[in-house]
């Protein structure tokens, strides 16, 4: 019951908030709803603390690793609804891009993220994960300009495509299960998979095929470089509100189903071959979306190659493996979402005051919108991991365990990147803060529920940087118990 | 053992031939009809290849699937493709970016790797070899159409042959999924071509044609 309300909730919203036609009316609502969801999920999460793991049914199960990351998305997903209700007002009156149609997507959207959390079933959870891709296509292009039907229709494509991968490795993994005398039905249960691989049950070669296909595949929604084409054009050409979901939190469910594949294969044929992979992927990304941070002309391009590269410090925590290492991944994929979504948030700001994303095309910014440019730079100090910011202590438990293996190979790139990266955020936020205003903004002001959200996003930011609060931490240690 | 039995279990190895012809033919098509008609066929004989298994290894789930196959990939799919052109007005070319004799020598290369590559996997797991190149090369065709032809439909077409590429091979090394997981699959390949028709209709509003390789607006 407990697992089912969740996606209960954010299902049947969706078709209600359809029903109000009148656009504060269908706000009120998405926001009532919201916040049922969020004690539904709060709910869910003390009821795993407290007895460990909820199961219901075959198909759904939910444990520590899952409640670690619900708390995320129930975290984000306030702040960006709360956000998108004063958001909105900017947005033209067109037949599919009304308040109402904007919620039931973002509704949907939700649900197939929170069932991605919640499957029990490596199949269901695919099916999941394409659902996704479904879910915010139409949102990426909610705009219907050329650069968002371009974006939506190379997003679903290439993730498609990618997710097909993921399939196929499914499939194999599927083979290996049955193979080893697992029941068809059970074949796919993340348990009974977690169960069978220390016995050497599973066919190594099998594993190790399936593993390289789901890398492939979800590394494609996670945005792994080379198959980091559609992300920052979906992060540019949607709506605000959207890209922060996109990157806070559908880069980390697809991060997520790769934890669980990673954990199975680890186990099955230990842990250096899917280990490798994901250095090498994490390195390649971090190397190259650092460099292309330099040279991006657009705010929220930027903002997205930043994403790449804060997916790609993830991967290396999870492959190096080791306590400070996996504990570091994961606090990081919650300190990424929360300092990713206050820079979109100011972006959005930005792009409705001024009417322009391009930083070369805005300057001076700290005179005309001191607010926003307030939040710009903490999240920019934050994103580029300086104390006393929370992404810093994330980044300092992985780098120390790279020391700590003397990963050399690792740990040099890593950090060329990161100061290429601050060196890169330094340069575009000096031109956009400082220098005389060019074009002054029609309206300055925030209204309070922008300057809400941001607030209680950069107060996270030092919160989390100062002192990690107990019952996050552990969440934290029931989620790494899960994995190892 | 009948001849029935013995019928049905060739089947898998011996209708691969008839899946390597349209892979071929595919590779060929000039008009986007044809090509949707030979994805029908395709499916009729993966189609055809479900119904063996499901009555060679007594699986009644499978009988539901091969419906699934039939009812879905064989009609709705070509049909929903007809109407969409259809509606689109769109010029019936494929727009290749490659001539049709460098197609059919490409994808007769893809059929010769796959077998170069199933080689091993198939003795291993008792699998017959041709079925195993037919489902790999059936992915490598739908690769190979997504990103040689420049019409937005082919390029779902193409998502659409590397999908059966991937239920062949799930088909013929575990006899398919459970049931839940397939209707799961298969509702989701629905709502992704629903999505990509919308997304068609909207690229040929803004754009006033289908050609997605002149949607270069974004780079970098």
């Amino acid at each position: 019951m407990l697992l089912l309300l969740p996606l209960a909730i954010p299902i049947l919203g969706a078709g209600i908030v359809l029903m109000f036609r009148n656009p504060r009316v269908a706000t009120r609502a998405a926001l009532l709803l919201g916040g049922l969801e969020i004690a539904a999920l709060g709910a869910l999460i003390w009821q795993v603390h407290v007895r460990g793991e909820l199961q219901a049914g075959r198909y759904l199960r939910a444990d520590g690793l899952s409640a670690f990351f619900l708390m995320g998305i129930a975290f984000i997903s306030s702040l960006v609804l709360v956000y998108a209700s004063g958001y909105l007002r900017h947005m033209g009156e067109g037949r599919f891009t009304s308040p109402r149609w904007f919620y039931a997507l973002v509704f949907i959207f939700l649900f197939t993220m929170i069932s991605v959390c919640l499957s029990a079933n490596l199949g269901l959870l695919w099916i999941m994960m394409e659902g996704t891709t479904l879910a915010s296509a139409l949102l990426v292009g909610f705009y219907n300009t050329e650069g968002a039907v371009e974006a939506g229709w190379k997003y679903l494509i290439v993730c498609t495509v990618g997710i097909a991968f993921a399939l196929f490795g499914t499939i194999v993994l599927y083979l290996a299960a049955v193979k080893a005398g697992l029941s068809p039905d059970m074949a796919l249960d993340w348990l009974s998979l977690m169960n069978a691989a220390p016995g050497a049950a599973l066919d190594p070669h099998l594993l190790k095929l399936a593993f390289v296909f789901v890398i492939v595949g979800y590394g494609t929604k996670i945005g792994f470089v080379p198959m980091h084409s559609w992300l920052p054009d979906a992060h540019t050409e949607a709506p605000t509100p959207i890209s922060a979901l996109l990157s806070a939190v559908l880069l980390n469910c697809a991060m997520y189903a790769l934890m669980r594949y990673d954990a199975v294969v680890s186990r099955a044929v230990g842990p250096a071959f899917p280990h490798t992979l994901l250095l090498i992927f994490g390195v390649m990304s971090m190397v190259v979306a650092g460099l292309l941070i330099l040279v991006q002309r657009n705010l929220k391009r930027m903002m997205a190659y930043s994403s790449i590269e804060h997916m790609g410090i993830i991967a290396i925590g999870l492959g190096l493996g080791g306590p400070l290492g996996l504990f570091g991944a994961l606090l990081h994929t919650f300190n990424h979402s929360v300092a990713k979504s206050l820079l979109f948030f100011s972006a959005g700001n930005i792009r409705h005051s001024l009417g322009t994303l391009r930083i070369d095309g805005i300057n001076g910014m700290s005179r005309t919108l001191p607010q926003t440019s307030a939040a710009l730079l903490v999240g920019s100090l934050a994103i580029t991991g300086l104390p006393p910011f929370s992404l810093f202590i994330s980044e300092f438990a992985i780098l120390s365990e790279a020391f700590t293996q003397q990963r050399y190979l690792v740990v040099i790139p890593f950090l060329i990147v990161l100061s290429v990266v601050f060196g890169g955020f330094a340069y575009h936020l000096f031109g956009m803060l400082c220098g005389d205003p060019v074009r002054h903004p029609e309206n300055a002001r925030l209204i309070p529920s922008e300057y809400i959200v941001m607030g209680i996003a950069a107060f996270c930011l030092l919160l989390f940087g100062a002192r990690i609060p107990y019952f996050f931490g552990l969440l934290l240690q029931e989620a790494m118990a899960v994995l190892r | 053992m009948d001849l029935v039995g013995i019928a049905t279990g060739k089947i898998l190895s011996s209708f691969s031939v008839f899946l390597f012809l349209t892979i071929l033919l595919l590779a060929v098509a000039r008009r986007i009809s044809t090509s949707v008609l030979l994805f029908s066929l395709q499916s009729a004989v993966i189609t055809a290849e479900v119904l063996a298994t499901a009555f060679q290894e007594k699986l009644a789930e499978a009988y539901v699937v091969g419906a699934l196959v039939l009812v879905i990939k064989v009609l709705a799919v070509p049909r929903a493709f007809f109407l969409l052109a259809d509606k689109l007005k769109t010029v019936r070319d494929v727009k290749a970016s490659t001539t049709p004799t460098q197609s059919v020598f490409i994808a007769a290369a893809m059929i010769y790797l796959s077998y170069a590559a199933v080689h091993s996997y198939g003795q291993a797991m008792h699998v017959p070899d041709d079925a195993l190149a037919a489902a790999v090369s059936l992915i490598l065709t739908g690769a190979f159409l997504m990103v040689s032809r420049k019409k937005a439909l082919m390029q779902m077409l193409g998502l659409l042959v590397l999908e059966n590429g991937i239920f062949l091979a799930a088909l013929i090394t575990t006899f398919g999924m459970p049931l839940v997981i397939e209707i799961g699959i298969f509702f989701d390949i629905l709502i992704g071509l629903l999505l990509m028709g919308i997304f068609t209709f909207r690229i040929s509003d803004t754009f006033d044609h289908l050609d997605v390789s002149k949607l270069r607006r974004l780079r970098g």
